[in-house]
């Protein structure tokens, strides 16, 4: 177990800067999602960090070791990749022991370790098995065996469940967690999908085009989210932001006393309802808008509406989806976010 | 979505009938495929299958041409015996196997090496270096021929020119080197190096193609698995052996079946270097080359033909026993 520190980390590919200057400290024992869309760099900081890709840049350490220079194997770190990278031709039990044995590790000993890591993983009875014999699922733990058998002080998770259906998702990510409750290792796991960051993180990295926008705990991302960019992209449907451009507006949002030269309102889908009641707290308010057609989704119903001629959702628990027309929408004025022109959020 | 705008928008599409065929269209359907896959059916059936067959019924007769096809005689296996039991065609078939296994085994051994390196070491070259080897492969066999037997030369040829110049190399006027390079010209002519000599310029000429086949392989082979290795903590070596070597056993197999094929089938190199005589001694002249001259100067056509049959058998029997060695998936 060992922390890990990024210092004015930096990746160029050529002239093209991949990842600019990241500056992150990582500590014993926690789990980190580094969380963005594609070709933000996180998957390249991961690698950076597991010695695949040289660094441009900066220092990373581990613990108190600085691991710029280090090969993979002397950083003591084990990675799932998202294809699984299992060995086709091995089986099992030798896809798990296989870097024990290039660390000669002696026969007896090393067999005894792969049979406790497939113990843990539920593996045991498919170690004769070879790679294509199993469902994705158990291919995914043996990925997983093969990183903890050697009792790495990090664990790297390159966007290991994105080839498995939703349902198994679910269960991995459970899984994942639960073994991370286990083991206690420093965890540092690399996904685009943000359920996966939320209900995995200790905290989260939101990274964009090679910059940390924003670092917390799920919940705080999701609740104070430090910019636009955040703001939209935690949370489905993602947050309504609007510029505001008139005075109707200013007059809805209550925020006639403020200078709001290019400044912009946000608030989430969930915090918007169509009666009174649902509304928690006392600052009520509510804008009038048009529907303009409705999503459902089994549970929950996503109203897409017209506000001001700007497009809106609206996520309710109702599935009536013959609801059209005008209608009034009402919010608590404290769960909206306002953000400046340089879309940062202005504290309230 | 249940809105306005998407009635709006499927009022706006057009319904286009399907289009009805024509009678023709309709019974010509039945016919058309036939008709155009009939010219592979017709040159197969009057170049590969009928010569074929013709080769086998000939096998089993004695046939001189020149008194034309009512002259064949049934003489059943007698060919076949006849061809087992010829010194000259064992000899063949022993010149064949030698050369076979010289030119082929290092073939491989040599092409996997270097399609991984090439593969690991080159990026913006790679395509020039791959070029470089596969340049032989395309070469005609009689310039190839002609530019060895040229190097091979024994008063002239490069190759005596170097050996000799490091035999003779001298430490105070002592041949230091004349334990293992000669200090006279070589005659390659000679029946003891004709088949080292035919064998080399195999292997010169396919190892290129080797070569590619082993690196197309390769570029199949996720990097990833290789990531894997490395954070396993593989080295270059064991990265090869672990990673490489085994994801390589199915083009293995199909290499080396096409080597087992190509080599007992060998003719032109032996033809030309030997200038179609088979070398003093008959020392380079492979059972391809007996079935030629069986057929074409000694006008034996069944002996050819049973000749052939018993190399087609051979090559039969070595490509199922590689089967046996390296075919089947790796991950089987």
């Amino acid at each position: 177990m060992a922390s890990v520190q990024f210092s004015n980390l930096e990746k160029n590919y050529g002239t093209t800067p991949v990842v600019k200057k990241i500056n992150l400290e990582i500590e014993h024992g926690e789990f980190i999602v580094l969380l963005g869309p594609s070709g933000c760099g996180k998957s390249t900081t991961l690698r950076m960090l597991a010695g695949l890709e040289s660094i441009s840049g900066g220092d990373i350490y581990i613990g108190d070791e600085l691991v710029n220079d280090l090969h993979p194997i002397e950083r003591n770190i084990a990675m799932v990749f998202q294809s699984y990278a299992l060995y086709p031709h091995m089986t099992v039990a030798q896809n798990i022991g296989f870097s024990l044995e290039n660390l000669k590790v002696e026969k007896s000993l090393r067999e005894t370790m792969v049979r406790d890591v497939a113990e843990v993983l539920e593996l045991t009875p498919l170690l004769d098995r070879k790679p294509k014999d199993l469902s994705g699922g158990q291919r995914q733990r043996v990925a997983m065996g093969r990183a903890m058998v050697r009792t790495p002080e990090v664990f790297l998770f390159d966007e290991p469940l994105s080839n498995l259906d939703a349902k198994l998702r679910g269960q991995m990510r459970k899984e994942i967690k639960a073994l991370h409750q286990k083991v206690q290792t420093t965890v540092i796991y690399v996904t685009h999908d943000q359920v996966e960051a939320m209900t995995l993180a200790d905290r989260i990295v939101i990274l964009n085009q090679g910059k940390i926008e924003q670092v917390g705990r799920p919940k705080e991302i999701f609740d104070a989210p430090k910019n636009v960019f955040v703001a939209k992209f935690i949370g489905a449907p993602e947050m309504n932001i609007f510029a505001l451009s008139n005075e109707q507006m200013f007059s809805d949002f209550e925020l006639s006393n403020i200078n709001h030269s290019g400044m912009s309102i946000g608030i989430r889908p969930q915090n918007l309802f169509l009666n009174k009641k649902e509304v928690k707290g006392d600052q009520i308010s509510f804008i009038d808008a048009e529907v303009t057609g409705t999503e459902l989704l089994g549970s929950s119903l996503h109203i897409e509406c017209k506000y001001q001629d700007k497009k809106l959702v609206v996520e309710t628990a109702t599935i009536d989806t013959s609801i059209k027309g005008d209608i009034r929408l009402y919010f608590n004025k404290t769960q909206t976010h306002l953000f400046d022109q340089n879309s940062n959020t202005i504290p309230r | 979505m249940n809105t306005t705008t998407s009635h709006k928008v499927s009022s706006t599409l057009h319904k286009v009938p399907p289009k009805k065929g024509s009678l023709w269209l309709r019974k010509g359907n039945k016919i058309a495929p036939y008709f155009f896959i009939s010219p592979f059916f017709i040159i197969f059936g009057v170049f590969g299958l009928f010569p074929l067959l013709f080769s086998l019924y000939l096998s089993f007769h004695y046939w001189e041409p020149a008194a034309g096809l009512s002259a064949m005689e049934w003489v059943g296996l007698e060919n076949y015996v006849f061809a087992l039991q010829d010194e000259w065609f064992q000899k063949s078939i022993y010149n064949t196997v030698v050369i076979a296994l010289k030119s082929g085994i290092p073939q491989h051994v040599v092409a996997i090496p270097l399609a991984f390196f090439i593969h690991t070491s080159f990026t913006r070259w790679r395509n020039t270096v791959i070029g470089v080897y596969f340049v032989p492969y395309i070469t005609s066999t009689v310039a190839i021929s002609l530019v060895f037997t040229t190097l091979f030369s024994r008063d002239f040829g490069m190759v005596n020119q170097v050996l000799t110049s490091l035999g003779n190399f001298t430490v105070a006027d002592i041949h230091v080197l004349s334990w293992i390079f000669p200090v006279n010209n070589v005659d390659w002519a000679r029946p003891e190096y004709t088949k080292d000599m035919i064998s080399f310029v195999v292997f010169w000429r396919y190892v290129g193609w080797n070569t590619v086949l082993y690196l197309s392989a390769l570029q199949t082979i996720p990097k990833d698995l290789y990531e894997a290795a490395i954070i396993d903590g593989a080295n270059r070596y064991q990265q090869f052996w672990y990673v490489t070597l085994p994801l390589l056993k199915p083009m293995a197999f199909f290499a080396v079946t096409l080597t087992i094929i190509g080599n007992l089938q060998l003719f032109e190199e032996p033809f030309i270097i030997t200038g179609g005589t088979g070398g003093i001694d008959q020392a380079g002249k492979t059972a391809a080359m007996h079935m030629y001259l069986t057929a074409f100067v000694e006008s034996d056509f069944g002996t050819a033909s049973a000749i052939s049959w018993i190399l087609f058998m051979m090559i039969a029997g070595l490509t199922w026993m590689n089967h046996k060695l390296l075919g089947g998936s790796n991950e089987e």
